[in-house]
Parts: structure tokens; C-alpha cells; sequence
């Protein structure tokens, strides 16, 4: 019989005869009977645990406990190129399984690995149904690079999107952290490698059949903090009046523009598959549907997905096996933005005298068109208002494998993927449709993207032992090449609604625009040797050498050699060890490498040229001017890694963990690097410097109560520290204040002025000397840091100007998260949660950016505490005055927030059925209920503004006015966070 | 091997410059970066801000209101708009001289090597005038094609600037161009004429240095490296423009009338000579041609007019002749008359009683200016659109078209009576007995409400029966420079004592600066249509103009003409600071405050120093230089 650790059966695991082709699996029980010789050997495995060898030994009853796999030394992990047993790792690899990433339940494995791994820090970059999260090993090395980590499915190199990958099909996600493990990744090791694996059937198992569900509501986790209307006519009048009311507007009116938008989301998941095996091969089909309607109407995502997989022996030597993972996906209304909806004013009354919804209205002065949750399901039943796009992706890969035969061990393997993404956007905008001016005309426009890619790998392994010596040495010859193109047209004024997007050649041609067409290709050839030699279990070695060569790099400079070793030292296993009873397991790990990520853009090294249409009179011409220089010495951005780990089980394993640290060095830091402008050139794409990142990441796993009186607790926790920083610039120098970069802080640092308050009384104005600091400026505005001199009597010298901008660093102190799972007598209680500590978030909405905060009342405000005469210790400047560009001067100092929070993702309700209605059946069925985003905890701008404090746009996204690069993260008007109630079930026979 | 091979085939590389295509679309980005500069609403406002023409309005922010050196704040490298010419030349200047250096080799025709001589030196003309002088080398060597990623720069003095630079190219371009443009608004001899003898005269200016105005980078003693005097170039400015004006032929005119000058449906007309062109095609437009909150739409759009443009949307008429029932009875609407308000700059009362003080027989004040707003509610959207009447001042009638608010030419008697605060017009305007209309007077031209600037106004062809697109960037060419002012250029090298001759042909007169002059005033004395009275007009003043116009012109006529001629086009800081009459014009003005309702002119005085003759180097070029503190500091114009 086998079972697992909570000694309840494992169904379907699969024991076969080592060696041979006999195998069985287990019934409901866990039961299993098998032919064996007396002298063999049993290999049993599961999906979720480690496979288990166990000696015959002429013994008839073989009761068997499968340990799961994450909390275990024993566990085999993904390595790239092959596995190993975790005891033997000698790199930093962090794993989880499916299961365990299924406890969150979310359509995609970005959101499911949040707070889950030291060190891989996941941050959301959009909140709309469907989107994906930036995922970040060990903090960022590049500035204008990709710090995306490398991700491989199924062992081919992964160009697609995360969230093209079931969460449902996938068996583990093992992430490789340090050099000494990326460096078989080469050129695109960098950044961290995470491998997703997909189930598989195995040998010898009796088909079963998997069914899990869930759906749920998702509701708004916070209203944006928008002024009411009262709030709001406060503000006016405390701006002087500067807007005055429109016709439209009146101080008695209280709209809420949210209320009057958002709808509750709706969240569906379904995924059946089917996994068998025969004697001599095996297989596995899946079907997967994910619905998510978002709370913007019309916003939806849909996503179906095919999964399947065959391994097959053919006679002694040969094997064959493919892989398939396609998934079509729909997204749908986001051309719905929240910016008109929040700014609209409160005061606005926006029902016309007979009753009817006014179509627009004029919030001050600005005329806008009124969008609600009625008005856009009308327009989306006429089909006069959207936006779509159908995604289809395929991700096929085959093998074929022979194991020489007159050398034992050696065998030889021909990887061939093939990929192709395809990607088709179509909007629609009717005539006088969404604009203030309702005979405009109707506009529509198509884009598409095709992306192909193949990958051919030539893997030549052997593995041998040699008494207490174990040696695996693989060689790799490999080559890929990736093309993207992609076209788009837009027209104007379709002759007929109806046609939507799908005609734009019904337009007069003179309303049909073809635009920018984009293509680009790229190309890499490796090759790569490894060596892993064990010697009894206690001594470890692993060595790799990888050659990368790329199309980006110019001639000359293409190739590149990546080595990289790592040695481990399994202390338990000294037989000094052995009296010492509470520690079970402790190795020491060590590892140093090379890797680099693939930052130059394609076509870089070439310089570009920008173009710049013209008309003279009514002909019209294009211009081109030159706004990036050739630069054929570029090279990739060069990381240098060491890494040491301990890792270490106590109290029979019921305690186990993880330490490491880590220190990397980038050089070759790639940038656009702006020019100033009298070199006559915006940019050239340069190797400007040096950055390191070092950090320290615990992890810890245990078993606190296992079967007290039926009661099992387990928990997980992590937490880990990333130190980022500058080191060097190029040319020698510290500061480069154009490009935001300074040696000795974090590359995602801000220069800005620092706010030290507000100019909050006359007498602080007089006593401060505001008339000498800030010429012109008023009582109630904000104060910011001076740096200048003072004269004999304390007088500044000067006024503040932009000697006076200071460095701010974002990054958090630490971050981390946490797991832990109550049992008792079939039901399991499990909470995941996640934590942060320190650091800058900026909150577009608050600041300069995103003319929600202009405190001059043209447009809805954030309900902030401002200054007025009556309430001069306010944190916001005095409304109206001071303004810089319509924002309060040094508006964006009152954007940066502290980043800590502590917020639990998950809180899960399960009940297994089989342990009292299903007891002893084939079938197994577990219900759960599930709510996600439940509290935020320890968050300041939480506190402030009763929002998720986590990050939902890129730091070019969701604002009105750009002026951060795409690589910090920020809070800005994205579809906004929700708070998710679900229900869910597995079910399996 | 081959994929390792690298063929981009969707992007332009560099080297397309090696190619006549590539040279062609070079020289056509010479044009389109004119957008980036001139109709850019925020540069607009560095050229007028300040002067006698216009100070800060209600809406103004920071960028406004430094500018207008009234205690509102100092302008600073980080609060000056100019750094948008800063930001633009350069790129354009490399382009032309990749042009020039490439062309060459490619056997380009000089004609065409010669429109990006002529760019070139333009670009050097607005920096030089802008910021002193500037940088020749770019990176690759003086006016080479850089092709260097440099992160210094050294700035030349400005005769540098002027005599390596400005001189040759545009002299080259006086020579090699054309008399009748390649393409519409193309750049020919007679332009290059104007430009070259501007630069003539304000390289004059700056040598004589009447007022004693320091330049930067310093010069030891204001000599010119070719030994001539500021007599000389005053001369070679006269003998140019005089040679724009008498070889002008076909290829430009003085329009009939001022108002044909800057009537929308008269765009792209004779006497402009250059302009930043717009299109309601918005592929080559530059900008969102339905919205003006697009992405980048301000960095090409022309919408400098929405900056002087009040917000007469707050204007408001009543639904009932009994009871006032507000409805807005002027709407935005994509019209020369109205358009975006944006409520950030405004006439002084000075422009609108002194500068323009003849608004009988003078037809400028008439062609410049929105003094009257009409009624249009009918175009807009019901339930407003469907009442015939309306009723206004005095609860008269009115019906769309009639006039809802008149800014009076004169302080009328008895005197209008203005309400306390907002009032039933909603912004403060004033009544007079038996007027339908809300009326303000001169001495009531307040931040809040004021005339509107028609010449620069919105005009669009697809408006239809409604209000069309008014918030989106005008789709109207941006005058950058008109044929009448090789007159003026040649009646002030004349003041400054030029050798003057007598002109023939067309514009036959005897040379003299009163002769050029009046030229223009009799133009203005011509009338064909009453634009604020919205009736025919003709009508033929010239004789009382002339007659009007002192025997003795002299430098201060010369400037108060140029005002009534370019009222608000963006020439008028440049003037004053190439005369050196900056604080002479412009150190007090008087205007109404910012609320509603307040009709008090207060006089303001600015201080403006000597060293705000030259703008602050943007804080951007400051901050991307590789350079020490101190370097950084001596880049800086003095007292910046």
C-alpha cells in the first residue's frame, strides 16, 4: 500500500519493476500488487513526489510513504538539460510543485508563484483580467535590458507569454537563481531561469481522469480615493474658485462616477485532463477553459487551452515522445480607461431635466463624455464600441532519444521545438461614439503580430557510476532563431457600423491609414558542455561551459564563452555526523559563474533613424532625422555570480530550510543613454556601467503538528534581501543626473526634490525665509529640502533650484512571504501571504503624472488633507496657487509613498471528501472555498488611501503625463484591484 | 551561419542617409521640426509673456507666470519654456549638416543643399538671439555631421556664431536657392533674404549695444572677427531686405487687406513666407487631429492660440425672459473665433488702449482680435440646440449669432455696470442700457476676460452643422515669417542709419523708413470686411494712415507698428531684445485681477534685469552633460 505523509493513500501512483517494463498503479485504497523478482527493485512514483526505490528483498509486503516533495531533500529537481536529486544540487534551485501552486488560485503561474520562493520577487504590472506579473530573481542587474527571467517549458527555451501556460497542466515550476546553475542558459542566464514542467503520464498507470473547477466573484478591492462632492466643492472653493461650476455642475450634487461604473468581475476556471500509461509508453490530454470578467464592463478575458504529451519506447534503445501546449485567448474592452471616469467631477448632475442620461457633460471646463456601466453595455450590444484581441499560441516540441548501445550510460538526444504566436487586435468606435463632439466619425483599426520561433538542441549525455562515484557529463550543440512581424491599419468614417473593424477597405481610401510595419529577427548558436561528479553522496561537483553567438552583437563580437562551477559537501552524510540526532540533513553549497542577459535590442548595434511626417500644403512627404547613433562595439550585459547556500533538515526532517547568499556583479550595464541635446542626437544605446546586486534569502519549511489527534499544521516562510546598486559609470563619473543614475544607489533611483513639508504658517514663511527661498511663493506650499549656504545671519544665499534635487532609492528593505496549511479529519485551512518592508512606491495618482491631484478643482481630486488658513498642518500644498504646469509646484514629491505592506493573497477552506462520504472510493473529490486579497496590513498608503498597495502599471502606464521609465512600477488608473470569493473542486477517477 | 546575420527591414538605419531618398527625407525633417517650435503653445508663450503684449491670465501656472517678472517667481532652467527650441534645433541642425556633408557626395542639387543651409542657419539665428552663443561643434568638429555619442559641449561667443555659422549658410542660401518655392511653403531666395537681413540687423544691434547689455559667453570688447561696424551690417540688412522686396515677383505679395493676411480660408497666402504647416490628414499632421489629449500631441500640435483664448464657454444667456435660467449660449467650437480656452495668457489694457489706440480707420485691432462672441448655441446639443431665442443682457432677446459679449472699443457713457462677483453672464461682464449684449470695456480687460486672438484662431473643414473639433491641435499652418516684414527690416536699418534708396515696382516708394512704413499703414487702412461686426466693409483709409504716421520715424514708432502688424504672433520679445527696448516697453502694464467681476485695472511693474535679455541653458542639457560643477556653472547664462 502506499500513502502519503498524512497516511492517506496516494491513488494512480505507478510502481514498475527497475528495469524492466512490468508496472501497475494503485487503486483507491493505494493498493497495488505486482510480479517482481525477489532480488529487484520497486521504483514507485507519483505526480507530486519524489520517485522512491525500494528493495525487493524477498519481503512480500511493501507499505510505502511518498513524502512531498518540496519540504524533502530527496525531491529530484529540474535542472535544464535533466534532473537531479536535490540532495545532489550543488547550484541555488528553488522548487514547487503544481499542487502547492495551485493553492492560489489564478490563471496563471506569475500570480501563483507570488511571495512563494526567497528571492524571486513577483510584482503586478496591470490589474485587467488576464495580465501576467513581472517576475524579478534576485532584483534587478539591467537598466534598459530585460530583467525578465528565462523561462523553459517542457526543456525548450519559452518566447511566449506566461500566461499562455495552464497553472492546471503544470507538474513543477523550478526556478535556477544563481550563475552556477544559469550558466547552461549562457547569454540569457542573467537573469534567472524558471522551468515549467507539465505533467506527463507515466509508465505502467491506469488511466484517470482530472476535473477542477472553480469560479467566483471579484469584487473591488478599494474605490480609487476620489473626492464626493461635497469634498470636491470644498476644494474649489478653497482654490479661489479658479474652475468655476459648469451648467452641469452644481454644489448640491453627489455623483460617484465609480459606483456608477464598476460591476463586480466574475472568474471561471475549467480543466479536464487525462493521464495513462501502457507498458512501453504513456500519455496525457488536457483541456483547459479560463473565463474572467473583469470590473470595467465589457472588459473580459477568455482563455482555452490543449495540452498534450506522448513518451514512447521503441525496443531497448529508442524513445520518442512530444509535447504540445496551445491556447487561444480573447481580451476584451481595454480600451476602457479609468482617467475620464475619475477626473469627472462629483458636482456633475447627470441626468438631463427629462430624466435621460446626459451623453456628455462638462466637468469645469472640460466637456466629457459620460460613460457608465448602462452606457457601455448599450454600446457593446450595438457593437459600436470595442476592442479585441485574439491571441493564438502553439508551443510544440519532439524528441527522439537513443542510448548507444555498446557504451552504458551513453545516450543521445535531438530536441526540435517549433513555436507560433500570433496575435490579432481590432477596435471599433462608432460615429460620435465615447467623443464630446457627436457628429465625429467613426474610426476602427486592425494590427497583428506573428511570431515564429524553432529550436534544433544535439544532447549528448552519459551517466555512470563507478562504485561510490557518480559522473553525468552532457553536451549540447544548439541553434534558435526567432522572427517577429507584425502590420496594423486604422481607417476613419466606416460607411457602414456593422462592418465594425472587419472592412476598413469600405472606407474612402483616403481615410485609410497603413501604418508603421515592425519586423525583426534573431538568431543564437551554443554550445555547452557539463560535467556533475558525486562521490558518496557527500562530495558534489558540477562544472559547465557554455558558447553563445548572437545575430544582436555585431561581426566580431558575437561570441561569447559563460563557465561557471559549483561544489556541494552533504555534512549529514560524514560519519562524524551521525551521533548528532536532531540534524537530519545539512550541505554546504558553493557556486561561482559567468552568464549575461541578451539586452541589446535587435538592429541596436545599427543606430536608427526616426521618422517625422510632413505636409507642404496638401502634399505630403516623410521625414527622417537621425535619432540613434550606430554604436558596433555593443556587448551584453556581463554577470559574475557567487553564491553560497546551506541547506538543512532538523528534528527528522520536520524542520527544513534553505540559506543563501549571494553576490553579483553586472557589468557592460547597456542604456540608451540621452545626449544632451547640443550633440544633435536623442540617444545611442551604449555599455555605461557597472550594477550589484547582493542579498541573503532564507527559507524555511516545517511541520509543526503532524497527526496530533488528526490535527496536521505546516508552514512555509521566506524572506530575503536584495541590495542593489550602481557600482561604476563608464566614463569614470558618479553622477549622471540626466539619466537618473548614481554610483552607490539602486538603479531604479529617483532625482527629485525632497518634501520637507509645507511653508505651513506666515511666521514659518518669515522665520524661513521663503521670500529668498522661493520667490513668488505663497503660504501653504510645499516646502522641499534646501542645500544651499547661509549668509552671517542665517540668511540663504540663493533661491532653491535644482542643486537642491535629491537622490531617492526604491528598493525595500526586504521582502518575503509565508504559507501555512491547518488539517484536521479532511479539512485543511491554508493561507498564503506576502510582505514587503521598505522602499519607494509612487502613486501616479497622487502626484504630477496623473492630474488627479491638480488641487485646482478643473478636474476631480484625490481626497487628500490640503492646507487651508484654518488647517495649516496638512500634508497637501494649498489648493490653486503656486501651479506648475497645472499641478502644484514640486507636485511630484507627493507621490512616493513607503512600500511596506503585508497582505494575505489567499485564504483557503478545503474539504476532502474521501476521508468520510468517498472513504475507500475510486473516486476522490475535494471542495474548497477561496478568498483572495482579503486585508492589507502594515501598508502607509493603504492606510492613506484605503487601496491594494501593490503596484498595478509600468512606470510609463495608466497616467497623464509620462515621466518615469517603463522599469519602476506604479499605482496609476489601471482597472482596479479586486477582492475574489471563490469555489472550487478536483475531482479524479 | 546565417542566423547569425543581421537585416532589419522595418526600421531606417543611418545609413539612408547615404542616399538621395534618404537626403530628400532629411531635408523634409528640416520642415516638420518647425512644428516642435513655432504653434508649441508653451514656447509661444517665453516669446510674448512679459513684453508689452501680454502677461500671465487666471489659468496660468508657473511656466506663465515667471515669465512675466511680475514677483511671481523666478524663471529658472527648469521653469523656462525656450528650452523647447533647445531641444529641437540641434537635432536639426545635424540633420542639415549630415544633408550637406552626404549631398554633396551624392550629387544632390545645390538648390536643395541650400534649403538645409538655409535650416541651418535659422536654427542658429533662434539660438543665437535665444541663449547667446552656442555650440558650432556638435561633436564631430565645427558644423560637421556628428556621429559622435559626446556628453560635453563648449559654447562659441555669438560672433562666432554669427559669422561662421548664420552668414555663410544663409548667404549660400540666398544664392543657391530658388525664386519660386520646390514645394508649398518651400523655402526661397526672398525667405533667405529676410532671415539673412534680420540676422544682419540684430548682429548690428548687438555690436552697437546701445543699452549695454552683457552677452554670454563674454567677449573681451564687442568687435566683429571681420572688422566691420554695426553701420555696415545695419546696411547690408537694408540692402537686402529692400532686394527681398523689389525681387519678390509672383512668389509674394502684400495681401489686399490685413484681415485676408490671417483669415483661415486665406492660409498659405502670398505675403507669408514661411510657416510650420498642419493638415487635417492626422498621419502627417503630427498630432491627434480629433482630441488634443493624444499621446504626444503637444510636441507637433499648433495650439499656441489656445493660450490667449479666455474661457468664454462660462458665458451665459438665459432660457427665459422672465427668470434667469442659465444655458451656455457661446460653445467651443472649432471656429477662428473661439476655439480652446486655455486661459494662460491675456492682453495688457495698454495693447488694446495704446498699441491699438486707432480702431476706426486702423483694421488691425479688427484683424487681430476676437472682440466680440456670438451666439452658436444651436449647434450644440439639445435641449439648448432646439430654443430659437435666447435672453441675455437686460433679458433682451437674442438669436444665435447675435452678439452675447462685446469687448467696446471705448470706455463708453455712461459707464458699464458691472455685477459684484460672477453675475448672470457668469463672468463678470458688465450691461448698458438698451444692449442685448454683456459688454467690457477697456479699462475692464481683466486676467479672466478678454479678447480672444483671432488671427491665430481654430478653422477646420469638417465642422459640419456643429461645433466641430475644438479641442484638438489646430490644423492650421503656424506663421513663422511674412513678407511684410522685409519693410520693417529695412525702416529699422534705415533708423539706424542705412544709406537709404528709393524703391520701384509694386511697393514704389522713396526708401526712407516712413516710406517703407507707411506702405504697411496703408495696407491697414484698408477694409473689405468688419470681422467683429461680422458685416461687409469696404472701406479705404490709407490716406488718413499715412497722414497719421510721424514725420520722424524712429526706433520706438518702428516697435509700436511691428506690435499692430505681429500683435501675438511671437516676435515681440525677440524685438525688444534685439533694440534693447525691453524695459523701455514693458516695465509696467495694467490689467484687471483674476476674479470674476473685478473691473480695477492695477498697474504691475516687472523687473526685468539685464540679464534676462538672454533665457536660461535648459536644466536638461545641464543635467546630460558629463561635466564638473564648476563646468556646469559656466555653461549657465549669468544669473541663472
Amino acid at each position: 500500500r502506499i500513502v502519503d505523509e498524512k497516511a492517506q493513500p496516494v491513488v494512480g501512483a505507478s510502481v514498475v519493476v527497475k528495469g524492466t517494463t512490468t508496472g501497475t498503479s494503485t487503486n483507491a485504497n493505494g493498493e497495488y500488487q505486482i510480479v517482481a523478482p525477489v532480488n529487484g527493485t520497486l521504483e514507485v512514483s507519483s505526480v507530486g513526489y519524489p520517485t522512491k526505490e525500494i528493495s525487493i528483498a524477498n519481503q512480500a509486503n511493501h507499505n510505502v510513504t511518498l513524502t512531498a516533495t518540496s519540504t524533502d531533500l530527496e525531491q529530484v529537481v529540474v535542472i535544464g538539460y535533466g534532473t537531479q536529486k536535490k540532495e545532489a544540487v550543488t547550484g541555488s534551485v528553488a522548487s514547487i510543485g503544481g499542487e502547492k501552486l495551485r493553492d492560489v488560485p489564478t490563471p496563471n503561474i506569475s500570480q501563483a508563484l507570488q511571495g512563494r520562493i526567497a528571492g524571486v520577487d513577483i510584482s503586478q504590472t496591470s490589474t485587467r483580467p488576464g495580465a501576467t506579473m513581472q517576475i524579478r530573481i534576485r532584483g534587478d542587474r539591467s537598466l534598459t535590458g530585460s530583467n525578465d527571467p528565462l523561462v523553459v517549458l517542457d526543456g525548450i527555451p519559452f518566447i511566449g507569454s506566461i500566461g499562455d501556460i495552464n497553472p492546471n497542466d503544470i507538474k513543477s515550476v523550478d526556478i535556477l537563481k544563481d550563475a552556477s546553475a544559469t550558466a547552461i542558459y549562457g547569454s540569457r542566464g542573467a537573469n534567472g531561469v524558471i522551468l515549467v514542467t507539465t505533467n506527463r503520464g507515466q509508465r505502467g498507470q491506469k488511466p484517470r481522469i482530472s476535473y477542477n473547477a472553480y469560479t467566483g466573484l471579484q469584487t473591488l478591492f478599494a474605490k480609487y480615493p476620489m473626492m464626493n462632492g461635497p469634498e470636491f466643492a470644498a476644494l474649489r472653493k478653497a482654490a479661489n474658485n479658479l474652475y468655476p461650476n459648469s451648467l452641469d455642475e452644481s454644489d448640491n450634487i453627489n455623483t460617484d462616477w465609480q459606483d456608477l461604473l464598476f460591476r463586480n468581475g466574475l472568474v471561471t476556471d475549467h480543466s479536464v485532463s487525462m493521464v495513462g500509461g501502457s507498458q512501453q509508453g504513456s500519455y496525457t490530454f488536457g483541456l483547459g477553459y479560463y473565463q474572467n470578467q473583469g470590473l470595467i464592463p465589457s472588459q473580459k478575458y477568455t482563455r482555452y487551452s490543449i495540452k498534450g504529451s506522448v513518451d514512447q519506447q521503441v525496443g531497448d534503445y529508442f524513445r520518442f515522445g512530444f509535447t504540445s501546449n496551445s491556447n487561444y485567448n480573447l481580451s476584451e474592452g481595454n480600451q476602457i480607461g479609468l482617467y475620464g471616469n475619475l477626473s469627472s467631477s462629483p458636482l456633475i448632475n447627470l441626468y438631463n431635466p427629462n430624466g435621460v442620461l446626459k451623453t456628455t457633460a462638462f466637468s469645469g471646463p472640460d466637456q466629457a463624455y459620460v460613460l457608465t456601466k448602462d452606457r457601455i453595455d448599450s454600446l457593446n450590444d450595438a457593437g459600436t464600441w470595442l476592442n479585441q484581441t485574439r491571441g493564438f499560441a502553439t508551443y510544440n516540441s519532439l524528441y527522439g532519444e537513443v542510448s548507444v548501445p555498446w557504451v552504458k550510460g551513453l545516450k543521445y538526444r535531438l530536441n526540435v521545438g517549433g513555436d507560433f504566436i500570433q496575435s490579432n487586435n481590432g477596435g471599433f468606435t462608432g460615429a460620435g461614439v465615447v467623443n464630446t463632439n457627436p457628429t465625429a466619425v467613426s474610426s476602427a483599426s486592425i494590427s497583428n503580430t506573428q511570431t515564429y520561433h524553432w529550436t534544433i538542441e544535439n544532447i549528448l549525455s552519459y551517466d555512470r557510476s563507478f562504485g561510490k562515484s557518480n559522473i553525468s557529463v552532457l553536451g549540447l550543440y544548439s541553434a534558435e532563431q526567432t522572427k517577429v512581424n507584425g502590420s496594423s491599419l486604422s481607417a476613419t468614417d466606416i460607411p457602414n457600423e456593422a462592418f465594425q473593424f472587419y472592412n476598413l477597405g469600405s472606407a474612402l481610401a483616403t481615410n485609410v491609414t497603413v501604418n508603421q510595419g515592425t519586423y525583426q529577427q534573431s538568431g543564437l548558436m551554443s554550445y555547452m558542455g557539463r560535467v556533475i561528479y558525486s562521490y558518496d553522496n557527500r562530495y558534489f561537483l558540477t562544472a559547465i561551459v557554455r558558447s553563445d553567438a548572437s545575430s544582436r552583437l555585431a561581426p566580431g563580437n558575437k561570441w561569447h564563452t559563460y563557465p561557471a562551477a559549483s561544489v556541494g559537501w552533504n555534512v549529514a552524510n560524514e560519519s562524524f555526523m551521525k551521533g548528532i540526532t536532531p540534524l537530519n540533513a545539512l550541505k554546504l553549497r558553493a557556486g561561482f559563474g559567468q552568464t549575461s542577459n541578451q539586452a541589446v535590442p535587435v538592429y541596436s548595434t545599427l543606430g536608427a533613424l526616426s521618422q517625422r511626417p510632413y505636409n507642404f500644403g496638401s502634399s505630403y512627404a516623410i521625414g527622417y532625422y537621425v535619432s540613434q547613433l550606430p554604436n558596433p562595439g555593443l556587448s551584453w550585459e556581463y554577470s559574475k555570480t557567487l553564491n553560497l547556500g546551506i541547506d538543512f533538515g532538523l528534528f527528522r526532517n520536520r524542520l527544513t530550510g534553505t540559506i543563501e547568499y549571494y553576490i553579483t556583479k553586472t557589468e557592460g550595464i547597456l542604456q540608451s543613454v540621452s545626449l544632451p541635446p547640443t550633440s544633435g542626437v536623442g540617444s545611442v544605446v551604449q555599455n555605461v556601467g557597472k550594477t550589484q546586486n547582493k542579498g541573503i534569502e532564507l527559507s524555511l519549511n516545517g511541520t509543526i503538528l503532524n497527526n496530533v489527534n488528526g490535527w496536521t499544521w505546516e508552514a512555509g516562510f521566506n524572506i530575503y534581501a536584495n541590495r542593489n546598486k550602481l557600482v561604476a559609470l563608464a566614463d569614470g563619473s558618479q553622477r549622471d543626473e540626466g539619466n537618473s543614475w548614481f554610483v552607490g544607489h539602486n538603479i531604479n533611483s529617483i532625482f527629485d526634490y525632497k518634501k520637507i513639508g509645507l511653508w505651513s504658517t506666515a511666521k514659518d514663511s518669515a522665520d524661513n525665509y521663503m521670500n529668498i527661498l522661493e520667490p513668488g511663493y505663497k503660504v501653504g506650499m510645499i516646502k522641499v529640502l534646501y542645500t544651499g549656504g547661509y549668509d552671517a545671519n542665517g540668511k540663504p544665499l540663493r533661491a532653491i533650484g535644482t542643486a537642491d534635487r535629491q537622490i531617492i532609492d526604491v528598493d525595500p528593505n526586504f521582502e518575503g512571504g509565508f504559507n501555512t496549511r491547518v488539517a484536521y479529519k479532511g479539512f485543511d485551512l491554508s493561507t498564503v501571504g506576502v510582505f514587503k518592508s521598505g522602499g519607494i512606491l509612487i502613486s501616479t495618482l497622487y502626484n504630477s503624472n496623473g492630474y488627479l491631484n491638480l488641487e485646482t478643482g478643473r478636474r476631480n481630486n484625490v481626497k487628500i488633507d490640503y492646507w487651508t488658513p484654518e488647517n495649516t498642518d496638512a500634508k497637501y500644498p494649498r489648493p490653486g496657487v503656486n501651479i506648475s504646469g497645472d499641478n502644484p509646484r514640486y507636485g511630484t514629491t507627493l507621490g512616493y509613498f513607503s512600500a511596506s505592506y503585508l497582505k494575505i493573497r489567499t485564504i483557503t477552506l478545503g474539504y476532502d471528501f474521501n476521508h468520510s462520504l468517498l472513504k475507500g472510493s475510486n473516486l476522490r473529490l475535494r471542495m474548497y472555498a477561496t478568498v483572495q486579497n482579503p486585508f492589507v496590513l502594515f501598508s502607509p498608503y493603504h492606510d492613506e488611501s484605503g487601496m491594494d498597495p501593490e503596484t498595478n502599471s509600468y512606470g510609463n502606464e495608466n497616467q497623464a503625463v509620462t515621466s518615469y521609465p517603463r522599469r519602476f512600477l506604479t499605482i496609476g488608473t489601471n482597472t482596479p484591484s479586486t477582492r475574489n470569493y471563490i469555489l472550487g473542486l478536483n475531482l479524479s477517477f | 551561419k546565417k542566423i547569425l546575420d543581421e537585416q532589419p527591414r522595418a526600421t531606417f538605419t543611418p545609413d539612408y542617409f547615404q542616399t538621395s531618398q534618404g537626403v530628400q527625407g532629411g531635408v523634409t525633417s528640416l520642415y516638420a521640426h518647425l512644428r516642435t517650435i513655432y504653434g508649441q503653445g508653451y514656447y509661444y508663450n517665453t516669446c510674448e509673456t512679459g513684453t508689452d503684449e501680454a502677461t500671465y491670465a487666471q489659468s496660468a501656472d508657473e511656466n506663465f507666470k515667471v515669465m512675466d517678472i511680475s514677483g511671481q517667481g523666478n524663471i529658472t532652467s527648469s521653469n523656462s519654456r525656450a528650452d523647447v527650441i533647445w531641444g529641437s534645433s540641434y537635432s536639426d541642425i545635424n540633420t542639415a549638416s549630415g544633408i550637406i556633408e552626404n549631398g554633396g557626395k551624392l550629387g544632390v542639387s545645390n538648390a536643395l543643399l541650400a534649403e538645409a543651409k538655409f535650416f541651418r542657419g535659422f536654427d542658429y539665428f533662434l539660438l543665437v538671439q535665444t541663449f547667446g552663443g552656442v555650440a558650432l561643434d556638435l561633436g564631430s568638429g565645427e558644423l560637421k555631421f556628428n556621429t559622435s555619442a559626446v556628453r560635453t559641449s563648449k559654447r562659441n561667443t555669438v560672433p562666432e556664431v554669427y559669422t561662421k555659422a548664420i552668414f555663410p549658410d544663409l548667404t549660400a542660401a540666398v544664392n543657391d536657392l530658388p525664386d519660386a518655392p520646390r514645394v508649398v511653403g518651400g523655402v526661397t531666395k526672398t525667405v533667405a533674404r529676410l532671415f539673412l537681413a534680420k540676422a544682419y540687423l540684430t548682429y548690428g544691434w548687438w555690436l552697437e549695444n546701445p543699452n549695454n547689455i552683457p552677452t554670454y559667453p563674454a567677449v573681451a570688447n564687442r568687435t566683429d572677427p571681420a572688422g566691420k561696424n554695426p553701420q555696415y551690417y545695419y546696411q547690408q540688412a537694408y540692402n537686402l531686405a529692400v532686394a527681398g522686396i523689389t525681387n519678390a515677383g509672383t512668389n509674394y505679395a502684400l495681401q489686399p487687406t490685413y484681415y485676408d493676411v490671417n483669415l483661415a480660408t486665406n492660409d498659405r497666402n502670398k505675403e507669408i513666407m514661411l510657416w510650420a504647416d498642419h493638415t487635417e490628414n492626422s498621419t502627417y499632421t503630427g498630432g491627434n487631429i480629433y482630441d488634443g489629449n493624444g499621446p504626444n500631441s503637444l510636441n507637433q500640435d499648433n495650439y499656441a492660440v489656445w493660450m490667449m483664448t479666455f474661457n468664454y464657454t462660462n458665458i451665459r444667456s438665459s432660457s427665459s425672459p422672465t427668470t434667469w435660467s442659465a444655458v451656455s449660449s457661446v460653445q467651443r467650437e472649432a471656429e477662428q473665433h473661439l476655439g480652446r480656452p486655455y486661459i494662460r495668457m491675456c492682453p495688457t489694457i495698454g495693447v488694446v488702449k495704446n498699441t491699438f489706440a486707432d480702431k476706426t480707420n486702423d483694421s488691425r485691432y479688427d484683424g487681430t482680435f476676437t472682440t466680440v462672441y456670438r451666439g452658436n448655441w444651436q449647434k450644440g446639443s439639445a435641449p439648448v440646440s432646439t430654443y430659437s431665442t435666447l435672453y441675455n443682457s437686460n433679458f433682451l432677446p437674442v438669436t444665435p449669432g447675435s452678439a452675447i459679449l462685446t469687448f467696446l472699443n471705448d470706455e463708453p457713457v455712461p459707464p458699464i455696470t458691472y455685477p459684484s462677483g460672477a453675475g448672470n453672464s457668469n463672468v463678470g461682464a458688465g450691461t448698458l442700457p438698451g444692449r442685448a449684449d454683456w459688454v467690457v470695456s477697456p479699462n475692464g480687460i481683466s486676467r479672466l476676460v478678454y479678447p480672444g486672438l483671432w488671427k491665430l484662431g481654430t478653422y477646420r473643414t469638417d465642422n459640419g452643422t456643429g461645433l466641430g473639433y475644438p479641442n484638438a491641435g489646430l490644423t492650421r499652418p503656424f506663421n513663422i515669417a511674412k513678407f511684410s516684414e522685409l519693410f520693417f527690416i529695412a525702416a529699422e536699418a534705415a533708423v539706424k542709419g542705412a544709406t537709404t534708396t528709393a524703391v520701384t515696382g509694386t511697393y514704389a516708394n522713396d526708401g526712407t523708413a516712413r516710406g517703407l512704413i507707411n506702405i504697411i499703414r496703408a495696407r491697414a487702412g484698408k477694409w473689405r470686411f468688419d470681422n467683429n461686426g461680422n458685416v461687409a466693409k469696404i472701406q479705404d483709409n490709407s490716406a488718413a494712415m499715412i497722414a497719421a504716421t510721424p514725420a520722424t520715424v524712429d526706433i520706438d514708432y518702428i516697435l509700436a507698428e511691428r506690435s499692430r502688424e505681429y500683435f501675438g504672433e511671437g516676435y515681440r520679445w525677440y524685438d525688444l531684445i534685439r533694440t534693447q527696448r525691453w524695459t523701455a516697453f514693458a516695465s509696467t502694464y495694467q490689467i484687471c485681477g483674476s476674479t470674476a467681476g473685478d473691473h480695477t485695472p492695477v498697474t504691475v511693474s516687472r523687473s526685468i534685469d539685464s540679464h534676462h535679455y538672454l533665457r536660461p541653458i535648459p536644466q536638461g542639457q545641464i543635467d546630460a552633460m558629463q561635466a564638473s560643477a564648476d563646468e556646469k556653472a559656466a555653461y549657465q547664462n549669468p544669473g541663472y
